[in-house]
């Protein structure tokens, strides 16, 4: 088999990646993947999209897809629904030092035409009644975040992109990248070789092992993040809710449930996406405190999932300073679904040498040599 | 098939299907609860679960489907699958099927999810 370029992963960004390289006219892409279309970190992810961030870098990726992902049923040509929801996203802040970084925060994305604003404890009830007035000491709302439906984003690139001519390899793993005198010149996977001259790293929480397999050391890891649903009930709450020290996401999807996660304090790094009793103690009580009502619900499951953590809590979207041909999205840190529209730009803009649609150095892998990194993201859970 | 229509004639005209008669196991006669359901009165047993109670009544749908509002029944009947839920003493999502029937129950159908009360 020969490859134009050979796209690792069939998550959302890969998915992503495939469809705005073909959109563009590029032939001969393929989409290699373990198992099935987001069966890794994009099927497990929480998939909220937001763009109220501390650093411009993830203000301008999260801005950018929100305004695609709002629009791409009609680009895509999707029949389906993508189940796009912007309701906002309502973020807590518990503690005076929170609520001057919020300010702080809030003043970045106005300057980046990001419409959130600073709430006072009686207008984020306005939005959400059923929050605890006594568990946070203001908020900030954007009224234009939301979520949607991950599953079907990600077949609506799939489809696009297989109309577009795509060749997706499922149930095959990708064992070895040739490189004879600095080139990538073969692939070989479970099946088959495959000869390409351009790999992309699309691969989630396998990131770091898909760059060794290049010889290239991303500094990424994974960790288990686990999530749970709840039964589902008629509409009370249009916003996700959020708190980072409070360490809590929890919003109701469309069809009523309330679906909810937390980070793991000291989690350990690998590919565990099992799921603990901890987690649902914790979470339980997370969310009772803040949005005591919910207690009443059930649970009716709850699941794991890998984040690939980068040093800044940011994504690297570059091609890798040693290996021309070899170009990596990764380190997303538990938010690729949301920038997946935008990474999908910048990589097909990287491969094809456009000029980029964002100021890519801000994403290079490049940036974590330097004696410092400049801007740390803190608004993560 | 004829004799398939006249069985399923005769559970619609004797609209219990209880036991009364085995040729090993009793069944005494129980303590008579009475309920309402979607308004109407009812009558169930001691012993009996809200969902049981109106299975023996002949009341075959419990819920509706989310989507397509399609009838649900009794399905798994140990309070796992969520087909039985409904509107009781005006709190809802109850699981019929594993809760004990008490003496004046309200017992209603849930249109459409529940609501947190």
């Amino acid at each position: 088999m020969i490859a134009n370029i050979l796209i690792i992963g069939s998550g959302i960004s890969g998915v992503a990646i495939a469809y705005h390289l073909a959109h563009k006219g590029v032939k001969d892409i393929v989409v290699i993947d373990q198992s099935y279309m987001t069966s890794g970190a994009t099927g497990r992810c929480g998939a909220g999209v937001r763009q109220q961030w501390a650093t411009k870098a993830n203000c301008m990726m999260a801005k950018r897809s929100i305004e695609f992902f709002h629009d791409a049923a009609t680009i895509l040509d999707y029949a389906d629904d993508i189940e796009f929801k912007q309701e906002g996203y309502l973020i807590l802040a518990t503690d005076q030092e929170e609520h001057e970084q919020f300010t702080h925060n809030v003043r970045l994305q106005n300057s980046l035409d990001i419409p959130s604003r600073q709430l006072s404890v009686s207008e984020a009830r306005n939005i959400v009644p059923h929050l605890n007035p006594e568990a946070f000491v203001s908020a900030t709302f954007c009224p234009t975040d939301g979520h949607l439906n991950p599953f079907k984003m990600t077949d609506a690139y799939y489809q696009a992109a297989k109309r577009l001519g795509v060749t997706f390899l499922f149930f095959e793993t990708v064992r070895s990248i040739s490189i004879e005198s600095g080139r990538i010149e073969k692939v070989i996977t479970s099946k088959r070789t495959i000869l390409t001259h351009h790999v992309v790293n699309a691969s989630g929480g396998y990131a770091c092992e898909v760059g060794k397999m290049a010889g290239i050391d991303i500094p990424v890891y994974s960790e288990n993040h686990e999530i749970l649903v709840t039964e589902p009930i008629e509409k009370i709450q249009g916003p996700m809710v959020m708190s980072f020290k409070k360490n809590i996401y929890c919003q109701q999807v469309p069809h009523g449930s309330f679906l909810m996660g937390r980070s793991t304090p000291d989690q350990v790094q690998g590919h565990d996406i099992s799921s603990s009793w901890q987690f649902l103690e914790a979470m339980a009580e997370t969310v009772c405190e803040i949005l005591p009502v919910i207690g009443k619900l059930r649970v009716v499951r709850q699941w794991g999932g890998s984040y690939n953590m980068s040093p800044d809590r940011q994504p690297i979207i570059c091609e890798a300073p040693n290996l021309q041909g070899y170009t990596m999205a990764c380190g997303f840190s538990g938010h690729g679904f949301m920038f997946a529209p935008m990474t999908g730009v910048l990589i097909s803009e990287i491969i094809l040498k456009e000029p980029p649609t964002l100021d890519v150095s801000l994403y290079h892998i490049d940036r974590f040599k330097k004696h410092m990194m400049d801007d740390i993201e803190k608004s993560v859970v | 098939m004829k004799a398939f229509y006249v069985m399923i004639l005769a559970l619609k005209v004797v609209n219990h299907v209880r036991i009364h008669k085995h040729p090993i196991l009793d069944f005494p006669e129980k303590k008579v609860i009475h309920f309402t359901f979607n308004g109407q009165p009812q009558i169930g047993h001691e012993g009996d679960t809200i969902a049981s109670a109106l299975h023996a009544l002949g009341f075959k749908e419990l819920s509706k489907s989310i989507h397509h509002k399609r009838a649900r029944g009794f399905y798994c009947a140990i309070g796992n699958c969520g087909s039985c839920h409904m509107r009781v003493n005006h709190v809802s999502n109850i699981k019929t099927c594993i809760t004990p029937l008490e003496e004046g129950m309200i017992v209603e159908l849930e249109e459409g999810l529940g609501r947190i009360t």
